[in-house]
This record gives C-alpha cells, sequence and structure tokens, in this order.
C-alpha cells in the first residue's frame, strides 16, 4: 500500500530499506565550535560553517554505509523541541527544568499566538539532499510533543495549543515538499505518555498532513504502547518507526493481537547501550519480525536517535544494520 | 475557613543565576575528580537553605526541605533500602522526567535512616514547621521491578517496602517531624488498588507518634474514589485539582471530614492562575470542610518548573489567601 505510494512519488527503495530516526552524535569539531560559540569566541556564521562541514561528514558515512534514505544528522539542533520552539514565533525559551540527576535543559514556554515565521529546517534539508542522489528525509518534531514539552499560557488548553501549533507546523512541511522533500518524519515521542490524549495527537496529524503529497513517517518511543495500540494506527501517516530492540520486541506481541497495518521502521539496534550488536542478533531481530509482519512492510533502522552514542559507535551500529538488511533481500 | 499556606514536595535546584548552579557545578567537578562527595553534599547543604529561605519569604506557613538531594522520587528511598539495586532510567509518569528504575533482589529492608539527617539539617534552618515527604510504599512498589530470584511478587514488594518506610516514619516522628506526607500518586493509575494502599498506610499511621500523618495523590483525578480516600487512615489529604474539570464540585457536594491540602495551584505549568477562580473554588470548598481548616498548596512538587517560575507560584499562594481573606470579611 504505502510502497504504491514511495512509486507514486518517484522513490525506488530495495526490501528492507535502511534509515536512521534522525539525529548522529555530534563529531568533536562541531562540539569544540559549538563550546566556542556559547563562550562567544565564533560568530553565528561560523558555527553555522562548521554545522555543514558536520552534515557532510554524516551523509558521506551514509552513503559509505550503503544507507537508502538518509538523514541530515540534526547536526543544527539542540534539542528536539526547543530548536523548533526557538524558530516559531509565539515561545519564550523559559529557565532550566531537571530532566533526571544533574542534567537540566531549557523548557519552552508558550506564551503567545503559535506562528510560523518562514522555513526552519528546509535549507539543512536541500544542503543536504545537495549532497547526495538518495532521498533524504525532512525531519520535523509534531504538534503534540512540542505542546507536551512546553508550558502553556497564551492557550486554554492542550488541545488549543496542539491543534494551534500543527497549523504552524504544516506551513514547514508545505515548504518542504515545495522545496522538493518526499519522504517526511514528523517526531511525536511523547503521544504514548497520555493515552487518553492520543485523539488530539491523532487530530493534530490529520491538520499537519492531510492532502500533501509526501510519505509520513512519525516516530514513537519509550512509552506505554499497550495503552495506545491499535488506536495510535488512526494517526495519518505511512509508517510508525518504532523503538523495538530497547523493549525485548514486546511489541510484536501486540500486532499478533491486532494486526498492524502500516509500514514499519523497524528499530534493530538498542541506542541506549554502548555495545555494538552483532549481526547476528540483529539478524534475529529481524527475523522475528518476518513472524509477524510482511516483508514489504518493513523498514530497518535503530531503535531511537543515534546522538548519545560516539561516532564510532553509531556508525557500527548502522554498519550492522545495513549488512542485515541487505543480505536478507536475497 | 482558616487557610494555611504550603509547599507540596519538591523544589528547584537549579535558577539562573550562578549561585543557583551551584549544586550542577559541583556535581559536575565531582565527577571529573576535581571535586569531592563532601563539596556536593556542601552545595546540597546551601541549595536547601536557599529553598527554605524563598519558602519563607514566600510566607508559607509549612516548608519543605525541596528534596534537593534526591536524585528522583523513587530511588532515592529505595536505593538506600538492603536488598535493592538501581537500575536504567524511565519516565515518571507523563512528566518528560526520569527516575532510576529499583530492582528488587531481596526483600527490600531498612538498615539505616533514610531522611531524618534531612529533617534535622531542615528543622535547624527554618523557623515554620518543616514537612517531611516520602514516596509511598505502593508508589515504590509500581516503579521497582522484581529480580527473577527476587523478594517474590508484588504484594511481598509492597510489604517490604511498607515495613521499611513505618520504620521511617517512627524515626522521623521520634526525631521531631510535625508532618510526614507519603506521596501515592501511582493510586491514581490504578484506583482498584486503594485497600492495598489503605492497609499500607495503617501501618506507617501506627508508627508516626504526635508526628501528623498527610497523604498525597496527584497526576490523575481522585474524584472516583473521593469518598474512600476520605476513609483512608490520615490526618490530612492532599489532592490534585489539576487534572479533574469535576474535583472541586465533588469535593462540595460530598464535603470533607479531613482537612484537605488543596492543589489548586498548578506545579506543572508556569501559567499563574486567577486568583478570583481559585477565590470562588476555595468558596465553594469551604461550604463542604468541616475542619474549618484547609492548605492551599502547588499541585505536585515545583521542581518540573523553572526557579523564577516555582518562586513566582509560591508568591501567588500568598496573594491568593489575601484575596480569599478579603472576600470572607
Amino acid at each position: 500500500m504505502s510502497r504504491a505510494k514511495l512509486e507514486q512519488l518517484g522513490i525506488e527503495l530495495p526490501l528492507f530499506p535502511t534509515t536512521s530516526v534522525g539525529s548522529f552524535p555530534k563529531p568533536d569539531f562541531l562540539m569544540k565550535a559549538r563550546g566556542d560559540f556559547a563562550k562567544k569566541l565564533i560568530s553565528r556564521a561560523d558555527l553555522e560553517r562548521v554545522e555543514r562541514q558536520a552534515t557532510e561528514f554524516w551523509i558521506r558515512q551514509q552513503e559509505k554505509l550503503g544507507v537508502d534514505v538518509l538523514v541530515d544528522g540534526e547536526m543544527y539542533r539542540g534539542d528536539m523541541v526547543a530548536y523548533f520552539a526557538e524558530n516559531l514565533e509565539g515561545f519564550e525559551i523559559g529557565g532550566l527544568v531537571r530532566s533526571y540527576g544533574n542534567r537540566y535543559y531549557h523548557k519552552p514556554i508558550i506564551n503567545g499566538e503559535v506562528r510560523w515565521k518562514g522555513p526552519i529546517t528546509v535549507d539543512w534539508w536541500k544542503y543536504a539532499q545537495s549532497l547526495t542522489g538518495k532521498p533524504v528525509k525532512g525531519m520535523l518534531t509534531g504538534a503534540y510533543t512540542v505542546m507536551d514539552w512546553s508550558f502553556i499560557e497564551s492557550y486554554p488548553g492542550r488541545r488549543a495549543a496542539t491543534l494551534a501549533l500543527a497549523r504552524e507546523i504544516r506551513k514547514e512541511v508545505e515548504a518542504l515538499i515545495q522545496a522538493g522533500a518526499k519522504i517526511i518524519q514528523i517526531d511525536e515521542p511523547a503521544v504514548s505518555v497520555r493515552p487518553e490524549e492520543l485523539p488530539v495527537a491523532i487530530e493534530a496529524m490529520h491538520v499537519t498532513t492531510d492532502g500533501l503529497a509526501a510519505y509520513f513517517i512519525t516516530h514513537i518511543c519509550y512509552g506505554a504502547f499497550e495503552h495506545i495500540y491499535p488506536e495510535m494506527l488512526k494517526l495519518p501517516v505511512d509508517n510508525f518507526d518504532l523503538e523495538m530492540s530497547n523493549s525485548g520486541l514486546d511489541l510484536l506481541a501486540l500486532f499478533q493481537k491486532q494486526p498492524y497495518t502500516k509500514d514499519i521502521s523497524f528499530g534493530v539496534v538498542d541506542v541506549h547501550t554502548h555495545l555494538v550488536e552483532a549481526e547476528s542478533l540483529v539478524e534475529q531481530r529481524l527475523r522475528q519480525a518476518l513472524e509477524t509482519l510482511p516483508k514489504e512492510a518493513i523498514w530497518v533502522d535503530p531503535d531511537c536517535g543515534l546522538k548519545t552514542r560516539t561516532v564510532d559507535e553509531a556508525i557500527a551500529k548502522m554498519q550492522a544494520l545495513v549488512h542485515v538488511a541487505q543480505g536478507l533481500r536475497h | 475557613m482558616e487557610l494555611l499556606l504550603a509547599n507540596h514536595s519538591s523544589y528547584p535546584r537549579i535558577g539562573d543565576d550562578p549561585d543557583q548552579q551551584l549544586l550542577r557545578r559541583t556535581i559536575t567537578q565531582r565527577d571529573k575528580g576535581e571535586k569531592d562527595d563532601a563539596d556536593v553534599h556542601a552545595a546540597e547543604d546551601r541549595l536547601t537553605e536557599q529553598a527554605l529561605a524563598e519558602q519563607s519569604a514566600a510566607r508559607l506557613d509549612v516548608v519543605t526541605d525541596g528534596l534537593v538531594r534526591w536524585y528522583d522520587p523513587i530511588s532515592h528511598l529505595a536505593g538506600q533500602l538492603a536488598g535493592v539495586r538501581i537500575n536504567g532510567l524511565l519516565r515518571f509518569f507523563d512528566t518528560n522526567t526520569y527516575f532510576r528504575q529499583p530492582i528488587v533482589q531481596a526483600r527490600p529492608q531498612r538498615t539505616t535512616p533514610l531522611l531524618v539527617d534531612e529533617l534535622k539539617f531542615a528543622q535547624a534552618r527554618s523557623s515554620q514547621p518543616v514537612k517531611m515527604v516520602l514516596t509511598g510504599p505502593y508508589t515504590l512498589a509500581r516503579h521497582s521491578m522484581e529480580a527473577s530470584d527476587g523478594a517474590g511478587g508484588f504484594t511481598e514488594v509492597l510489604e517490604a517496602y511498607t515495613e521499611a518506610l513505618a520504620e521511617e516514619v517512627g524515626a522521623l516522628a521520634a526525631a521531631g517531624a510535625g508532618w510526614i506526607q507519603v506521596d501515592e500518586p501511582s493510586l491514581l493509575k490504578q484506583p482498584g488498588d486503594i485497600s492495598l494502599v489503605e492497609r499500607s498506610l495503617h501501618a506507617l499511621a501506627a508508627r508516626k507518634g504526635s508526628a501528623q500523618l498527610a497523604l498525597s495523590v496527584y497526576f490523575g483525578d481522585p474524584a472516583p474514589i473521593y469518598d474512600r480516600l476520605q476513609a483512608l487512615p490520615v490526618d490530612l489529604l492532599v489532592l490534585d485539582f489539576t487534572y479533574s474539570p469535576h474535583l472541586v464540585e465533588t469535593v462540595a457536594t460530598r464535603g470533607a471530614g479531613k482537612t484537605l491540602g488543596l492543589g489548586l495551584i498548578d506545579g506543572r505549568n508556569t501559567r499563574l492562575e486567577d486568583p478570583a477562580r481559585v477565590v470562588r473554588q476555595l468558596e465553594k470548598i469551604a461550604m463542604g470542610t468541616k475542619s474549618g481548616r484547609a492548605w492551599l498548596t502547588p499541585s505536585c512538587g515545583l521542581e518540573y518548573l523553572p526557579r523564577d517560575r516555582a518562586r513566582k507560584k509560591l508568591h501567588h499562594l500568598a496573594a491568593i489567601k489575601k484575596t480569599f481573606l478579603g472576600s470572607a470579611a
């Protein structure tokens, strides 16, 4: 079903297309530049030059590995919500709040009318796509997650804020499509956290994507899937990019009870361990997937963004999954 | 109705001023080997003093130590018990914060006081009564995983946590704690388990001595079990009003035999509540309150807010009380 949509969009992919969730680790040269920028030792233009260099590094790495659908690696982002909050009107970047232990982040505050000022990710997508003949995914954070990971002051409630964000994020989707993006991933890691609000996330995704000509993927991870499945299949996307390995593939049991009806980007390597999985383990996970899911529906990728791993670990994990996917094609 | 102002539990351990970042900085330096545990404890002391001072400046009647020393609401207590190992990160309810999961390898046992030193430190530095906070046995058990060769099933783990925390309640009471609050947010996720929580609270109440025992439930709607909550063996019932559109009506209609802690101030969002609206809610609730007294409090710990916004929420409590008293005069 979705493969036909890809063909209509002019994209031909092999069996078990390989991709990654979005983020890659920032190379040391970029980390140094970010530190220098924070200390005001270099300009914004200097930093951006290094971010482009790092983006090219990851595009070349993915090509070398033989990945089928590429990402820009998010070298220009710190945080998946704050980045969009900084680039939309209606937000203030709030003070620090704790994530866990000694880790803190600046949580955005929605304190005005949310408004899209102009393209946010489009130049980065264009740059990444200019470096390769393979398709590069457009990468956005979904309205529900931006809402859930922000404080809300200027809207009467969570649904109103989510729908306002959805309308504005749609403009970024349209801009990506206009620039030539055909595969667009809209990450919604927060949707599994409040199952009772899944209808709001579904409504918002309709607002963001309905009637637009692209193959849509959404990434969801680390939540209580048992409370949102199979209802989550109502999210109007073609492909769910799901963390599978960290939870011991337990979602497959849910899929056996209630058939899974979309394409899936099946996480075959855990991003929270330094250990690089043996190819035999990756293959075993994929073969387990094939017991429940049709082979035409399966894409192969890591559980989540690889930004918390080292560059070497990220490359090794990608290499393992690409080798296995390529081997299974035959 | 007499209105007391109280902090709920936690308070931000960081702010935008360099002095407010002392603890983060010191932990980072400790992890690099540049400082040691004694330096971290000194930074925790300093941050606790700041939290107490900010609550005092907001004219609260009852304060907490801000739970500044807690890594998270689960592992800070469970991790001090024998038989428990602390494992990886999991999301804490629907917050975007994470806790480390306890793995129960053998029956959890209290071999050392858990919070007594924290109580003594705060008491010595506060002119207001200090309320001590314990994550309750049921919530600890729900957030723990049993090792395959662990301490039996869920019920056995709950019993062991109950026994350990009952000992701690006794120790806190003996050390002069006036108020001990037991947090059981997990109850609102599985309200059918209220009998288990009731049994566990009886064990804690038996050890409370002259201390007053509070139960706090949050991150969910307590309205469906409101009558059962009223029957629990506690002196104060602290409720989160932010998840329930009907709770004010429920309390006004059903009344309250117990003193209530009214979590009408959202501890999860920066927006300041409309004082007139909160006063209307208080007036409704007052009609059904038999004790003639209630506590006004944030709906949950304030560590989910930036420091400056948390401070504003505390000052907002006093502003609302003033409006309430003015309207009642």
